[in-house]
């Protein structure tokens, strides 16, 4: 058979490849679309996921407890050792415990001493972790609570000890969220006990690194790093890590949330910090003597906040 | 009733090209790693539309190709639409060597496939880059490329093993009687 291959190929193929040029450009204008628009658009990808998810979730949930239950039988061979270990470490624990308790009391005592009024207490929702990112370039995780149990866009989420990401992306259902450690994540945060406020910025490793520190002389590995609050993107004082130091001389926060088994995780409601805008009537006018450090000090006040 | 079998396996075996990429989502998807990892494993999807374009193209047309990357760009929180344009374009490039591929050993084929993929990958990078887009390590990129070559032969062994996916025999035809 020679290669004639009649008039239908040639007539066929070009239609092809106008509809393959359309079907490319319609991708290419959706790729468009999200670097103008990306807030319309990721509004579409979180109703896609909310539809997605759930109705796999009953084939995903066997699976992924299959792999876990072989995961933790390798541990079995040293289950011993384990137990040895954690007794020791549930008397130091006990002793801790201890010390706590004492220190809290007193904090109580001292608090109503110089009656402090402390922050309302930060009620929180718990969900599931549903699936991860998927893709060894991103770091974050679906959980299975939604607009449906009141969550917003931008709310902070904990394991039970420390900050593990922010939610990005609301569906009726799922929530994701943005964990510290992928690239797209900044968080402020404020290192004590020195009070130095700096950036944490992920970079797709397991310890982020800190950014725009002011002064690194005053900061030493070991030290606790809690969100300060700034710009109103978290409550102020979650727990975030400790400071570490790589190799390279870089400061860097090894996360207190247990990366490895991320499967609860609890939403903070939070509802913004109040702002203060009001220059404050009651302040003595100008006129009167020391009026002008009144004034200073009105001044002064927000910016120090 | 030839052309009637040919026509339903050619669906048959459509659909299950869709399943196979959309088991390979939910894989993915599975929260076993959410620590960040020091290596990527292959991006099979991507393995999957290079193999079966250049063994049978008739069973992966580009709208098929295009949905799945798509819906992986959607739940793997990439830009949408961008991957899965890059890989219907480098999948249309190689089934226009398809014919030419069918004739020449198994070497010659593979070294397309990495070449297509190479092409997605980079430009894939380079398109982020322009467009100023946050981007993962290029190290992991690179690995990423590398185990996806290296996935190639496997997935193309598991393609033929379970779903019967060699190449067009010449002179084979389809329903119609067109040449494949």
């Amino acid at each position: 058979m020679a290669r004639n291959r009649g008039q239908e190929e040639d007539f066929v193929t070009p239609l092809r490849r106008l509809l393959v040029g359309v079907l490319v450009l319609c991708l290419i204008g959706m790729f468009l679309v999200w670097r103008i628009d990306s807030p319309r658009v990721e509004r579409f990808r979180a109703q896609v996921v909310d539809k997605v998810m759930p109705s796999f979730d009953w084939a995903m949930a066997p699976v992924t407890a299959t792999v876990n239950i072989l995961r933790d039988f390798q541990s079995y061979r040293r289950i011993h050792e384990q137990n040895q270990e954690l007794r020791r470490e549930l008397q130091q624990m006990k002793a801790w415990k201890e010390a706590a308790l004492q220190l809290e009391q007193e904090n109580a005592r001292l608090l109503d001493l110089n009656n402090v009024r402390l922050d309302p207490r930060l009620t929180f929702v718990t969900g599931v972790v549903m699936a991860d990112s998927g893709s060894p370039f991103r770091q974050s995780v679906l959980v299975n609570i939604g607009a449906r149990d009141g969550i917003l866009d931008g709310w902070a989420a904990m394991d039970g000890i420390g900050l593990v990401g922010r939610i990005s992306g609301v569906g009726d259902a799922t929530s994701r969220v943005i964990l510290l450690t992928d690239t797209s994540s900044r968080i402020p945060v404020t290192i004590q006990p020195s009070g130095q406020r700096a950036m944490l910025s992920g970079d797709n490793s397991a310890v982020p690194p800190i950014e725009f520190l002011e002064n690194p002389d005053l900061v030493r590995p070991g030290d606790r790093v809690v969100s300060s609050g700034d710009g109103g993107v978290f409550p102020a004082g979650l727990l975030v890590g400790q400071v570490a130091q790589d190799p390279g001389g870089r400061l860097r926060v090894r996360l207190a949330a247990d990366y490895e088994r991320l499967e609860f995780l609890r939403v903070l409601r939070h509802r913004g910090a109040e702002q203060i805008n009001d220059p404050g009537s009651l302040i003595a006018p100008r006129l009167l003597p020391g009026g002008q450090a009144a004034d200073a000090l009105s001044v002064e006040v927000p910016g120090d906040g | 009733m030839a052309e009637a079998a040919s026509a339903s396996r050619r669906w048959t075996m459509r659909m299950a090209f869709v399943t196979i990429c959309i088991g390979v989502i939910l894989f993915n998807l599975m929260p076993l790693e959410t620590t960040p990892r020091r290596w990527a494993g292959p991006d099979l999807l991507l393995v999957m539309a290079c193999a079966w374009t250049l063994r049978r193209p008739d069973y992966a047309p580009a709208f098929l190709i295009a949905m799945v990357i798509l819906l992986a760009d959607l739940l793997f929180q990439r830009p949408p639409g961008l991957m899965a344009a890059l890989v219907v374009l480098a999948c249309e490039w190689l089934k226009a060597r398809a014919r030419v591929m069918r004739e020449l050993p198994f070497p010659a084929e593979w070294l397309a496939a990495a070449l297509a993929m190479g092409a997605v990958l980079a430009g894939y990078r380079l398109v982020l880059a322009i467009f100023m887009v946050d981007q993962a390590p290029i190290t992991l990129a690179v690995i990423q490329l590398v185990a996806s070559i290296l996935a190639y032969p496997v997935v193309v062994l598991f393609s033929l093993g379970f779903f019967g996916l060699r190449k067009t025999a010449p002179g084979e035809v389809d329903k119609l009687g067109h040449r494949l």
